[in-house]
């Protein structure tokens, strides 16, 4: 989307200076507003059990699942809880998934003693033939069994399952159904081309040089810096960027105060504080030229449980002084320029990409879409805010540009859904390994990678 | 020609100075727009090449373009050496720009030192890093500053202050000179410098204002935030912290300076309880400088308190003083120590007793309760001198 406008002056600087260069305006934001507020933590208190998160989730998403059931398997079907069913009598069911998992880590097995177990290393699927579902409602739950596909679900999922049960207490399944897509928003698009930048995954910290020239190099294409004349306005049309996560890398996690003498730690400092001052330095060259979202990721200094809190801005104080900043939750959801976005940090796609059969990023993303919630493995295997009052990760909208950050690969792809919503999914590749950024053209939903590179010591093609 | 000022430029960069010469780092040393800057380059490597074509210069291109990969199509933008820049345009199926990306006499390995000329020169231009590109921002604008009023404020504390002290100027001036010819030098080196050149030209009677002032402004964050704490929070240390964040924004540059003095300041006075506040931070403050500043601080803060709250906080005063007898220091409260009141309502005190600020004044502090006991008494006295003579008792 750059070149065909950028081409005619591509070569234009090749020749002795002119005496007036042109300066390009921003485009000025259109409109904007933060719908985040479900996701900021007021009062944080861990007292409440997370049996809670549960029942509301449940009790927000039954209505939904119910119409969802009728309009699949007839207005007339019956929809029964599990304590007033009866044994073969054809019935829908709407409840929270359980996948019991042999590999699951469970910290109990951990520590108990009589087991004498070394804890299980982390492995990139938790997933075994031998897992079983379980389907549980307010009060009672049942095994599931039948035309359902154990592998790809994932526990805290809600759904409906059509079946019958057995005499010996299982329910067979005959059909199942997701929450599906959200009801979509009216369409406020800007008519022009306006772009929004998402990266993900800068890690800062790293100690290696490589991604540096090219963090630099994405930092100068926003402001302007880089590029002939033609890629400079084109640039200029980038209405916003939007950091996912991982601004940190996970090298600044390690804590050498745990493992190493007193003596040798003593007068070290944290590695996050350096990569932090790079993050500052970064930030304040990208806000001086264009409004900034930064959502905190997996290794930044901000809470671990999702919804992850802002980063603090006395963190970064010299870029913290301009109003182009906005530091925002993981999850973030806001309206840009008239366009809804709703995005995270990855930390839910590589969560039930653990614990489910599902490989491909863009996948899993689609799948969370139409399962109604962002997140379903937390609590359970994602570290989740005890909610008690409603759980703001089900999907209630559907947003417009639907993305995750710290994916291995750039991914999209327009999803329409059967009553005229029309998502664009956006897997945003981590940033540090592969030095690919995306572009996202608002006016018609596509999005386009922007990958940088230099030349190392090893002769690259 | 003025033109051809920027070729000599660039030619002493490159051959003489041997350095890596980077658009982005030509544009902020010869203050030019970046575009300006890729084309003087341009010009310079041709014009070089013309007159010598055995010229040691290596130059590298950037190149952006689109470039179908993994079945879609992206936009990539690269450096390469100049050997590899056909090979890389033809790769791209359209190509957006090319232009000089830098120029050095080596052939350079890799992009670091590129990667850290343009870290150093935007380090240390971080306050204008979007001069000289070619797109701007209306919408960044830096952020109003919610402190600024904070100095007006000791101003007019300081100037009242200043009325009530005409008298025992003579006093003052004793009493302050040393500590005033401290201060100038630690002001200069971490305050701006309008506040320093003030404090240094200011009359010798206006020192007390400079004083007031010099302290507050330069540790920067904490004299502000405790002048306000006192007058608006007595002894709150939530509202002292918050109050030392916001400063912070406001001198990015002055904070690295700044830095060491008011992490001292502030270690010292986000530790002790409130109401200890003061006492606390003299026994934990180890750096006499820092001590002075803040007996200044202390000085001009009890100064208000006991003037405008006397009579309230009397009680109140008392009750602390009890609290704070039992955790106090022996040491530090032996000689008696004078105050700013005490200095401002007493005329030919002992000289020694105010010379011996600098003691008393950490002394105050650690058994501050102790301090202001004596400060009453000796108050008293004072009044007695005075009226001439006249035992007279006033509290």
């Amino acid at each position: 989307m750059f070149s065909e406008q950028a081409c005619p002056t591509a070569q234009g600087l090749l020749g002795p200076p002119s005496t007036e260069p042109p300066t390009f305006p921003r485009v000025p934001v259109l409109g904007y507003s933060d719908c985040s507020g479900p996701f900021q933590l007021a009062e944080r208190s861990f007292a409440r059990q997370y049996a809670h998160v549960y029942s509301v989730r449940l009790a927000g998403m039954r209505p939904v699942l119910e119409q969802r059931a009728r309009r699949r398997w007839g207005q007339d079907v019956l929809v029964r809880k599990l304590s007033e069913m009866q044994a073969g009598e054809k019935c829908c069911v709407v409840g929270t998934l359980f996948k019991a998992m042999q590999l699951q880590p469970s910290i109990l097995q951990e520590i108990s003693e009589e087991h004498n177990l070394v804890p299980q290393p982390p492995l990139p699927k938790y997933i075994q033939p031998s897992d079983e579902l379980i389907l549980e409602d307010e009060l009672q739950r049942i095994k599931l069994e039948g035309a359902i596909d154990v592998q790809r679900l994932v526990t805290g999922t809600i759904l409906a399952v059509y079946g019958s049960e057995q005499d010996d207490g299982r329910f067979v399944v005959e059909d199942h159904c997701l929450a599906d897509l959200p009801p979509p928003l009216p369409w406020n698009g800007p008519s022009s081309d306006r772009f929004v930048l998402l990266a993900s995954g800068l890690g800062l910290g790293s100690g290696s040089g490589e991604a540096l020239l090219s963090t630099q190099l994405l930092v100068d294409v926003v402001t302007g810096q880089l590029g002939a004349e033609g890629e400079q306005s084109c640039a200029a049309s980038i209405s916003r960027v939007i950091l996912a996560g991982n601004l940190l890398s996970q090298n600044t996690q390690g804590r050498d105060t745990i493992n190493k003498a007193k003596y040798l730690t003593k007068k070290t400092q944290a590695a996050s504080v350096e990569a932090v001052k790079m993050l500052d330095e970064i930030l304040l060259q990208l806000c001086t030229s264009v409004p900034v979202d930064v959502m905190p990721g997996e290794f930044d200094p901000t809470n671990y449980t999702l919804p992850q809190q802002p980063l603090h801005r006395c963190m970064l104080p010299l870029a913290s002084t301009y109003a182009t900043l906005r530091l925002v939750t993981n999850p973030y959801q806001a309206d840009l320029d008239g366009v809804r976005f709703l995005g995270t940090s990855g930390q839910n796609v590589s969560d039930i990409f653990k614990y489910s059969s599902m490989d491909d990023y863009l996948e899993i993303l689609e799948w969370t879409l139409l399962a109604g919630h962002i997140s379903p493995t937390a609590p359970d295997t994602l570290g989740c805010y005890p909610f008690y009052k409603s759980d703001p990760f089900i999907l209630t909208e559907c947003p417009q540009v639907y993305f995750c950050g710290n994916a291995p690969r750039f991914q999209s792809k327009l999803l329409q859904g059967a009553e005229g919503q029309r998502v664009l999914l956006v897997t945003v590749p981590d940033f540090s390994t592969t030095q690919t950024a995306c572009l996202v053209n608002l006016r018609d939903l596509t999005c386009q990678p922007i990958t940088f590179s230099s030349f190392g010591a090893e002769d690259e093609d | 020609m003025a033109d051809e000022l920027y070729l000599e430029n660039i030619d002493e960069f490159v051959t003489d100075q041997n350095r890596v010469v980077t658009y982005k780092w030509l544009s902020y040393t010869l203050g030019v727009h970046v575009n300006q800057a890729k084309q003087m380059l341009y010009d310079y490597v041709e014009r070089k090449r013309k007159e010598n074509s055995g010229a040691q210069l290596h130059v590298t291109y950037l190149v952006a373009g689109n470039l179908v990969q993994n079945g879609h199509v992206c936009h990539k933008i690269a450096v390469v050496r100049e050997d590899k820049l056909e090979a890389m345009k033809s790769k791209l199926s359209t190509i957006a720009s090319v232009h000089v990306y830098s120029i050095q006499k080596a052939l350079l390995k890799d992009s670091s030192p590129l990667y850290n000329t343009d870290y150093d020169i935007v380090k240390t231009n971080l306050h204008n890093c979007s001069k000289f590109s070619a797109i701007h921002c209306d919408a960044a604008v830096p952020r109003m500053q919610p402190d600024i009023p904070r100095p007006q404020t000791s101003l007019q504390g300081s100037s009242q202050r200043e009325n009530d002290t005409d008298a025992p100027s003579t006093a003052t001036v004793n009493g302050h000179g040393p500590l005033a010819a401290k201060h100038p030098p630690q002001q200069h080196k971490g305050i701006m410098g309008m506040f320093a050149a003030k404090a240094a030209s200011k009359p010798q009677d206006t020192n007390k204002e400079t004083k007031a002032e010099a302290p507050g402004v330069s540790t920067a964050s904490s004299k502000p935030p405790t002048k306000n704490n006192i007058i608006n929070n007595f002894f709150g240390k939530a509202a002292m912290n918050k109050l030392k964040v916001n400063p912070v924004p406001e001198q990015p540059k002055e904070e690295k300076e700044v830095v060491k003095p008011s992490v001292a300041v502030a270690e010292p006075e986000s530790s002790p309880h409130p109401a200890v506040e003061k006492p606390g931070k003299r026994t934990e403050s180890s750096r006499i400088q820092q001590k002075d500043r803040k007996s200044k601080m202390k000085h001009v803060d009890r100064s208000d308190n006991e003037e405008e709250r006397d009579p309230e906080n009397a009680k109140k005063k008392r009750k602390r003083i009890k609290q704070l007898e039992s955790d106090s220091s022996d040491e530090e409260d032996v000689p008696p120590s004078p105050t700013p009141e005490e200095e401002k309502a007493l005329s030919p005190s002992p000289v020694a007793a105010l010379k011996t600020e600098l003691e008393p004044a950490s002394m105050e502090v650690s058994a501050g309760g102790r301090k202001r006991k004596r400060k009453r008494v000796l108050k008293s006295k004072m009044f007695i001198d005075k009226e001439e003579g006249y035992m007279g008792k006033a509290g």
